[in-house]
């Protein structure tokens, strides 16, 4: 006969399985500080090429100025300066990705958690019937 | 309001029921909507204004994952641009990789706010959005309406530049400059950025709070607060921003926030409980509030015109009969001698 609670449950695990769950587990079949470490390479290489583009747009929005002061600007200098502003801007970007990788990771072992325990609960309906 | 509770759940019904051809559906018209806008804003490609592709485009759209509007969004209008300025489709090229490798990449779920956005603003009313976002969003989608602000202005600025940068390829360095100080020193941009990224979080906070109607409380404040932040930073920078449509807009999206209340967070104030109880640790203060629901109609079809049966009564069985039927059940045979096998 029909169980009506194992139905619900099992309803609500396949939709989780189908939806958000596929999500959460990409994200647990790491560990924590491997997933991390994985968004913190990834943040570095997009900071990177962002940072290329706005310092690309711009030389070429200046490039008049550029040209005329070629020979009395100090490159040492501007160098430094733009280092250091690509290590400010790596920097905040990859606290950002830092923060919002562990919130996600630690969300997903939590539902993830859940989960299991809801199939535990699933066997055990199983096994009492 | 029973009757609209009842359509409410009949549409719900509905939608669950045939979400497979209705999402589809959706998502067609959405990219059709979006490429025909593109197209008339645009419309620099000759190639591109073709009835045909913008009709492949959308059904392609409609099987493809929600991005792919966002993507083929981005690729018509870049190649309008290019048509109409290559150095200028540089600048737009970088605003768009910007936005995805610093925010999109992390969400890109949120890429139907950044798409639906610029077409509020073309529809003249952009009020909505950050409204919207923040009672179906989370404190993220106010850089998704950043991001979709940004987008449409960037866009705007192409088209009212255009007759500039469309000139003679000397001035190629002139054409970018044209194009990013109209964009850095747009103050209509830079105050509809503040105004909404500001109403989605505060819409957001509002509706989360433990208050009762909340919902509708955080779409008043939040369409007021984006109301006066659009007017004190329209007089503030001179931006020009026109009264009367903020104050359209600020109305529709209420309108529209309760649209979406009735859909996704329909409650019976009236029948809130409270309750209280305690375990080894804790006291609890439990407060439930119950959902509006209606029981749908239980219809029964009764056919008339069906010819009925007519009651037969079985003919009783003899106890041989009886027992065999049950070997028969039991999948046993009898044998010669009457012993079971």
């Amino acid at each position: 006969m029909l169980n009506k609670d194992r139905v619900m449950l099992m309803t609500r695990m396949a939709s989780y399985e189908a939806g958000e769950g596929k999500k959460h587990m990409d994200v647990v079949r790491f560990f924590k500080g491997d997933y991390i470490a994985v968004g913190i390479i990834k943040a570095i290489i997009c900071a990177t090429i962002s940072f290329g583009l706005i310092l690309g747009l711009y030389v070429y929005y200046n490039f008049d100025a550029f040209m005329s002061n070629m020979y009395d600007m100090d490159i040492l200098a501007f160098v430094r300066e733009v280092l250091i502003k690509y290590a400010w801007f790596t920097g905040i970007y990859v606290l950002i990705t830092y923060i919002v990788c562990t919130i996600r990771y630690n969300i997903s072992r939590r539902k993830l958690k859940r989960y299991f325990k809801n199939l535990k609960v699933l066997k055990q309906m199983y096994d009492k019937q | 309001m029973t009757q609209l509770l009842e359509i409410r759940d009949n549409i719900k019904v509905f939608f669950s029921k045939y979400d497979v051809f209705i999402i589809p559906v959706f998502k067609f018209l959405l990219a059709l909507i979006m490429l025909i806008m593109i197209n008339s804003k645009l419309g620099y490609m000759g190639r591109l204004n073709n009835a045909g592709i913008v009709l492949i485009v959308s059904l392609a759209c409609s099987f493809l994952p929600t991005g792919a509007i966002l993507l083929f969004g981005s690729l018509f209008s870049m190649g309008h641009i290019f048509a109409l300025s290559p150095e200028v489709a540089i600048v737009v090229a970088v605003v768009y990789m910007l936005i995805y490798l610093l925010y999109l990449r992390f969400t890109p779920s949120e890429s139907l706010c950044i798409v639906v956005t610029p077409m509020l603003f073309v529809f003249h009313v952009p009020y909505v959005i950050p409204v919207v976002m923040g009672l179906v969003g989370g404190p993220a989608s106010a850089l998704s309406v950043i991001c979709g602000v940004i987008v449409y202005f960037t866009l705007h600025v192409v088209t009212q530049n255009a007759a500039n940068v469309s000139g003679e390829l000397s001035d190629i360095l002139g054409q970018i400059k044209l194009i990013i100080d109209s964009l850095l020193g747009n103050k209509q941009m830079l105050v509809l950025v503040a105004a909404f990224a500001i109403t989605t979080i505060a819409v957001y906070i509002i509706r989360r709070l433990p208050v009762e109607h909340c919902w509708t409380i955080a779409m008043i404040s939040g369409a007021i607060l984006n109301m006066l932040i659009v007017l004190i930073g329209s007089l503030v920078t001179k931006a020009g921003i026109s009264f009367i449509g903020i104050l359209f807009g600020s109305i529709l999206a209420f309108l529209v926030g309760k649209v979406i209340e009735f859909f996704r967070f329909c409650v019976d104030y009236t029948r809130t409980e409270r309750v209280q109880f305690e375990d080894d640790e804790y006291y609890y203060y439990v407060k439930a509030v119950p959902k509006m629901n209606v029981a749908a109609p239980d219809k029964k079809v009764k056919n008339i015109n069906r010819s009925r049966k007519t009651y037969r009564p079985e003919p009783e069985k003899t106890p041989e009969e009886e027992l065999e039927e049950y070997y028969e059940d039991e999948d046993m045979t009898i044998a010669d001698d009457g012993s079971e096998e």
